[in-house]
């Protein structure tokens, strides 16, 4: 099958970027190198082209109602204008996907779910909507997504849009949607709107001082902020519980898995957690975690932190923060501490 | 354009090696390696001592996104390492012909299994 380009891949090719086969899509990777990308962002601004995250839009009368059922939060406390991060859950309340919520009215929303999860996402919202009167459109391929981020964020979006906007708010300017939204832990935003007006924005940004931002960077910036990364840190077998993100959880309402959870919470669980290696080296995904001379778990992500210069990780382990572990690195034991994420 | 010095010999494997003073062969790895590489984060060093057979692994450079073997060029005992790169491992990127070598060895073969820099260059088109 062909790669899928986003509306500016040509600008990408132009600037010199490692395009790369992602989730189907051929993305940046790199423009310079992830190391300067990264730090870029830290302390100036960037911005990344995400244009191959989906758009699903959920209207009708029982959009909200639909909505607080498939995911985990209440749809009933957020005001127009909201933004919410919260999970898709299956019966065993295992994350299909993470996605963040837009709240235009009560009767109007959009998710923006991964890029490899669109189609499974959009049949899954198709399956179980059999019983709300709600319309689900998928609009991903009219749309483009960048995300702008880094402290000086705040300046561009006012040169640009006249607009501030503070974090999980939404403002549409025109055909443009703008929300205070992100995945670097950074202040920023993220920009959705038609493919035709995607160039000009691009072009715009990069005039004002954003540094192009490639897939390798964007990895690095999450992972130090400790943000799950779809089909890599869960995979269809993990559980909110379990996955740390208690948090997006309100339990106050009705929604698929949550049965599931409630027997989880009882019975305890594995909880994904931080690695920090104590020696030299970088961690990957898949290698094996030791405690005690057995292997307990394998790491989900792993990398560099370009910040902390160290070797970071994630794995889903059931010992407590602070305990010592051995990464097993061609043929090495290494050092790691078990932490509670952030590492940034 | 990568830099590809002329006094040098290569690998195929994009490794370089040259004449250090003591008698022994300096190795790194070249100027395309390291740009395809792009930011070395950390090299694993052989220990002093350690022989190898030709075309074993006897280093690991690492990038952000992976880990790149670096096989020995010749068979022979390393006798020194650039103990640098591990405080420094951006060395690699900013100098590979200069402070970014990796090891000294003190080769049991000749260099006729080596590439000239012509050659070396013609393996990159």
């Amino acid at each position: 099958m062909p790669l899928s380009e986003t509306c500016i891949h040509d600008s990408h090719v132009k600037l010199g970027a490692k395009m790369v086969d992602f989730a189907g899509w051929h993305m940046p990777i790199q423009y310079t190198s992830i190391v300067s990308e990264h730090n870029s962002v830290r302390e100036r601004v960037g911005i990344f082209d995400v244009s191959h995250m989906g758009q699903i839009f959920i209207s009708g009368r029982d959009a909200a109602k639909f909505l607080s059922y498939i995911t985990t939060w209440d749809m009933s406390r957020l005001s127009n204008g909201d933004c919410r991060y919260c999970h898709i859950l299956n019966q065993n309340g295992q994350i299909i996907d993470d996605t963040i919520v837009y709240t235009f009215s009560n009767e109007d929303y959009m998710l923006v779910p991964n890029a490899s999860m669109i189609t499974d996402i959009f049949d899954w919202l198709n399956l179980q909507s059999t019983d709300f009167d709600v319309m689900i459109d998928n609009k991903s391929e009219e749309f483009f997504c960048f995300a702008v981020q880094g402290p000086e964020a705040p300046r561009l979006l006012r040169q640009y849009f006249n607009l501030s906007i503070t974090p999980f708010k939404l403002v549409k300017s025109d055909n443009v949607i703008i929300s205070g939204t992100g995945y670097t832990g950074e202040k920023g935003y993220e920009i959705m709107g038609p493919l035709s007006e995607s160039l000009e924005i691009w072009q715009s940004f990069l005039d004002m001082g954003a540094i192009p931002i490639g897939l390798g960077a964007r990895d690095t910036l999450r992972l130090e902020k400790g943000y799950l990364l779809s089909g890599t840190d869960f995979t269809g077998n993990q559980t909110t519980l379990e996955s740390g993100y208690s948090w997006v959880i309100d339990w106050n309402h009705d929604f698929i898995g949550k049965e599931k959870l409630l027997v989880q919470k009882e019975k305890g669980y594995k909880l994904l957690k931080g690695i920090l290696l104590e020696e030299r080296g970088v961690l990957r995904p898949g290698l094996p975690v030791y405690y005690d001379g057995k292997q307990i778990s394998e790491l989900t992500s792993g990398s560099l932190s370009p910040i902390l210069k160290r070797g970071i990780g994630l794995s889903y382990i059931d010992l407590p923060i602070g305990t010592t572990v051995n990464i097993l690195i061609r043929n090495k034991q290494l050092k790691g501490r078990v932490i509670q994420t952030p590492f940034l | 354009m990568s830099e590809i010095p002329e006094n040098l010999s290569y690998t195929e494997d994009h490794e370089w090696v040259g004449s250090d003073e003591n008698g022994g062969v300096k190795i790194g790895i070249t100027d395309y390696a390291q740009d395809s590489l792009s930011d070395v984060v950390f090299v694993e060093l052989p220990n002093v001592g350690d022989s190898y057979q030709k075309g074993e692994v006897m280093a690991v450079a690492e990038s952000v996104k992976a880990a790149s073997d670096i096989y020995a060029p010749l068979a022979g005992k390393i006798i020194a390492v650039n103990e640098k790169l591990e405080e420094s491992p951006e060395l690699v990127n900013e100098s590979p012909y200069g402070s970014g070598w990796m090891v000294i060895m003190e080769p049991s073969e000749d260099r006729s299994a080596l590439i000239d820099a012509e050659a070396y260059k013609n393996s990159l088109d």
